[in-house]
């Protein structure tokens, strides 16, 4: 029979493989190709010569190896590992007693599916015993493929579970054992950061204050139980009751993603821009990785947009283990010189010289707030003062120019950044310089623009090609 | 100032048509991620091979003037990818010998050089030039199949996991493991083989 069967034309195959057979006779391909080894050879080889297999076997699975600075992916966001919601669901789902639901999963009737993204969707569900509403976030097939996979997701949900705290966002229960696991959590129905900053813009200086102490005491509380949350973005704060409450939520989860997401397509799921420098070079990592992105966080309250920015993926990773931010006052003139100062603290590129506790920035931010509503009562806590050098990255290039120009003399500084510029970006100095009151900041300044003019030049290029390339035609 | 007039005449002169503005975009996406792991495996600092990065990219931005648009010439696309592969190699030939900072290398004359097509240098290029290529590929491409399929490429061919253990974890049928896998082959092969016609 098998025998008889072993004469697929060659051209049965090549429509096997560009999908042009229907299913059921697709089914009847496979059922013989996972018996036969010579048809399984040929369509093999009609797919293509061995030595494409090896090379995409070998190019491919070393891309995990590095994982971080090889994405070749835009900036923006890694939209390939979203998944059709409702194609997810109909696997998922047992059918519901009600039609208006879209089915059941364990004992929630699940409503809607209220998003979807990288990770995986999220199901609106009611849970009847209890008489109230859920939110479900359930892991994306691709990231539920191993056994490993589907323990570490449950392992880093059930260690989250356990912080329990007003501004952390409870989670109800785990379930690691299904196939595809999920997480059922409070129904909170207010916006998150990054959907009330990109409606309303900057935030004011209050409530800047208020949403970065309440998630600073709820990173306070995950770092005493050895939780580090690995992933604080605006996307992962929820603002409840009209912004008046802070919940925090995905903690520890971004870490257990990503390890999942690398040996699945050597890529980063998700945006970069608020991951601290160590975070971004792939290196352990500590409590103080909070702290670096809830000062990104805070910048991004007070600017409208992210400290890091640049076209790639690769150009963010690099400004944030390399550039000074943007001065804050410079973007939102209301910033008090205070609050920008502890920013800058936050984003200091190295752990040790941030702030060194979310406790710590909990109660300075809390006294902040207190001065700001009671300036007359409430003197304004002394602030620890950054310097320059912390603000970039203390790597050899920077020690060398260092080193050359301050044997040379003040005036180097300007002209030799000026050298380096890229001709446009001369007319338009980026920062003014502050009176010079020694030479270090000055100069390690000066290589700071020096390194962030990349992008700009990079990007005038390409508007001129695209004024050029439109005069044209 | 000058020099920006310059570039601006040159360009006006030069880029032909709008593909070569998508060209210049691919590149600077492709080539910067590229450089910096070359230069990494050639066992240079991370804090240098990013400056080397920079560098390398703001001296192919400041050639373009030399891009010749004869047709015989090959394409922009090529031309850039030439003179950023001349660059790094050069440079990592030159670093090999005698050890210099980035920061103290004159790239102007980096550009003469023809690098020896048989160091090692050369050699690491190509492969992550490659690799770049079947990178972009998967990313590409992994959409146009259901999870299950992309799946059982990856975890079989890339992870090299047993087609019984995939077909086991996929909850489907190893000679639908073997079809799946070989559908994305295919594709991917497809892909790839279009960038290099492109020249990518």
């Amino acid at each position: 029979m098998i025998a008889a069967r072993c004469q697929f034309r060659q051209t049965r195959l090549q429509q096997l493989l560009s999908g042009q057979l229907n299913e059921a006779m697709a089914a009847d391909v496979a059922r013989h190709i996972g018996q036969c080894e010579t048809c399984r050879h040929k369509l093999e080889a009609l797919a293509a010569d061995a030595s494409w297999w090896q090379e995409a076997q070998q190019l491919l699975s070393s891309a995990t190896t590095s994982p971080v600075l090889l994405t070749d992916a835009p900036a923006v966001s890694n939209d390939r590992s979203v998944i059709e919601p409702l194609e997810l669901v109909s696997g998922f789902l047992q059918p519901g007693d009600d039609p208006s639901q879209l089915g059941r999963l364990d004992e929630f009737e699940i409503l809607e599916v209220i998003g979807h993204g990288g990770m995986g969707i999220v199901l609106k569900g009611y849970d009847r015993p209890l008489a109230r509403h859920v939110a479900i976030k359930v892991l994306a097939p691709h990231y539920a493929t191993s056994g490993a996979a589907r323990r570490r997701f449950a392992r880093e949900a059930q260690a989250a579970a356990a912080v329990v705290h007003p501004h952390v966002l409870a989670i109800h229960g785990v379930n690691g054992n299904h196939r595809l696991p999920y997480l059922v959590m409070p129904l909170v129905t207010g916006p998150s950061l990054q959907q009330q900053i990109d409606t309303q813009g900057p935030l004011g200086v209050l409530d800047t204050l208020r949403i970065g102490m309440q998630a600073a005491q709820g990173l306070a509380a995950a770092h005493a139980q050895g939780l580090v949350h690995r992933d604080v973005k605006p996307a992962n704060i929820l603002l409840e009751n009209g912004l008046q409450r802070v919940l925090l939520t995905d903690f520890g989860l971004a870490r257990a993603i990503d390890d999942v997401s690398l040996t699945h397509s050597g890529v980063i799921a998700g945006t970069p821009q608020y991951m601290s420098p160590e975070q971004t070079r792939g290196e352990p990592v500590d409590h103080r990785t909070d702290l670096f992105s809830l000062g990104s966080v805070l910048y991004t309250m007070c600017a409208g947009r992210p400290p890091f920015r640049a076209d790639s993926t690769f150009g963010v990773m690099r400004k944030i283990c390399e550039a000074a931010p943007r001065d804050l006052r410079e973007i939102n003139p209301e910033v008090p010189a205070w609050l920008s100062e502890i920013v800058l603290r936050l984003l200091a590129k190295q752990p040790d010289q941030r702030f060194q506790s979310a406790a710590e920035v909990a109660s300075l931010l809390e006294n902040c707030l207190a001065h700001l509503q009671h300036p007359t009562a409430v003197a304004l806590p002394e602030i620890p003062g950054t310097t320059s050098s912390a603000l970039v990255v203390d790597h050899l290039i920077a020690r060398r120019l260092l080193w050359s120009l301050a044997a040379a003399g003040v005036l180097a500084a300007t002209s030799l950044a000026a050298w380096q510029l890229w001709p446009q970006a001369v007319e338009n100095p980026a920062v003014p310089q502050p009176p010079a009151a020694s030479h270090a900041p000055e100069l390690l300044e000066a290589h700071t623009r020096w390194r962030d003019d990349l992008d700009p030049t990079l990007s005038t290029i390409r508007t001129q090609l695209q004024t050029l390339a439109g005069d044209e035609w | 100032m000058q020099e920006s007039y310059q570039t601006r005449a040159s360009l006006l002169l030069r880029i032909r048509d709008a593909q070569d503005t998508q060209a210049w975009g691919e590149f600077v996406e492709i080539y910067e991620s590229l450089i910096y792991r070359v230069a990494r495996q050639q066992g240079v600092q991370h804090a240098d091979a990013l400056e080397l990065t920079q560098e390398v990219l703001l001296t192919v931005a400041r050639s373009i003037n030399r891009w010749d648009a004869e047709p015989s010439r090959g394409s922009f696309r090529g031309w850039l990818r030439r003179v950023a592969r001349n660059l790094t190699i050069n440079y990592l030939i030159r670093q090999r010998r005698h050890p210099q900072g980035v920061g103290d290398t004159d790239f102007q004359s980096l550009l003469a050089e023809q690098p020896d097509p048989h160091s090692e240098e050369s050699a690491s290029f190509d492969l992550e030039c490659r690799r770049s290529l079947f990178l972009r590929a998967a990313q590409q491409i992994q959409d146009e199949f259901q999870a299950s399929t992309w799946l059982a490429f990856w975890n079989s061919c890339v992870l090299q996991q047993s087609v019984k253990e995939v077909a086991a974890e996929l909850e489907m049928t190893p000679g639908a493991i073997y079809v799946a896998r070989s559908r994305v082959m295919a594709r991917l092969r497809k892909c790839v083989q279009e960038y290099v016609e492109r020249d990518l």
